[in-house]
């Protein structure tokens, strides 16, 4: 914290503990009053989730089930310390982290959908050999069942088109038995 | 065992993020000690290393993990 500048926006995002003498409800409440400490201190809160009840990996002051809360949020630097010492100050919180999130910029954002559609191109071309490597007959039998698997991994309409081919086959197939 | 066939980074081939909160995946970077195992055995990059020395050490914290194997 001491080589980063003291003013200026950041985004961070928080983690904390309610302790397990409180119901799921008042676990919420308090959760809200965290959301309320920072619209207070000026912060805008842009994600939110409520995990509910979870074992602790350790205990905590005797507890060995917690609440966890989680926010994101904007924050002007200078005002990161008053919701930390609240939250420190808190009887209702357990424990409590805030941690400095990355915001992505596009065009980070734009590179790493280039290599999602990279890789996933890659596993569609592994895939594409292991089905060739089955032998027929054992395709044949479990068509009905892996077809669905199949056509969600299938992008191209050429594959589409065949094993359309081949589930009419079968189905005229069963017609005549 | 270390392997001596160098193994790729899980994180650069599945272009995922370190976080602290994917215990699932943390754990699979933990001995049964719960000692954070070394790079050279789990084949993940020196970039990734750091980042991923530092998640499971802020999910320590929150008891998340488990410091230790009792
Ligand atoms: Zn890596």
């Amino acid at each position: 914290m001491s080589k980063t500048k003291k003013t200026g926006a950041g985004h961070y995002e928080i983690l904390f503990i309610v302790p397990n003498k409180f119901t799921e409800d008042e676990a919420k409440k308090i959760a809200t009053k965290v959301d309320a400490m920072i619209v207070e201190t000026e912060g805008k809160v842009t994600f939110s989730e409520f995990w509910g009840k979870k074992k602790l990996a350790y205990k905590i002051k005797n507890n060995e089930y917690g609440y966890y809360g989680l926010f994101e949020f904007d924050l002007e630097k200078e005002n990161l310390a008053k919701i930390d010492n609240n939250l420190r100050l808190s009887t209702e919180i357990l424990r409590h982290q805030i941690v400095i999130k990355k915001i992505k910029t596009e065009a980070e954002l734009k590179r790493e959908e280039e290599i999602r559609v990279k890789i996933d191109s890659k596993k569609a071309k592994e895939v594409k050999v292991e089905k060739t490597g089955v032998k027929k007959d054992f395709k044949e039998e479990k068509t009905d069942k892996t077809t669905s698997v199949k056509k969600a991994v299938a992008s191209k309409s050429s594959g589409l088109k065949e094993l359309d081919e081949k589930l009419e086959g079968i189905l005229n197939a069963d017609d005549l038995i | 065992m270390a392997t001596k066939k160098a193994k790729e980074c899980y994180f650069c081939v599945n272009n995922l993020e370190v976080d602290y909160k994917d215990i699932r995946t943390l754990r699979k970077f933990i001995n049964f000690y719960m000692k954070i195992l070394p790079g050279s055995r789990t084949g993940v990059c020196a970039w990734h290393q750091r980042k991923l020395a530092t998640a499971i050490k802020r999910a320590r914290v929150m008891s998340l993990l488990a410091a230790t194997h009792k």
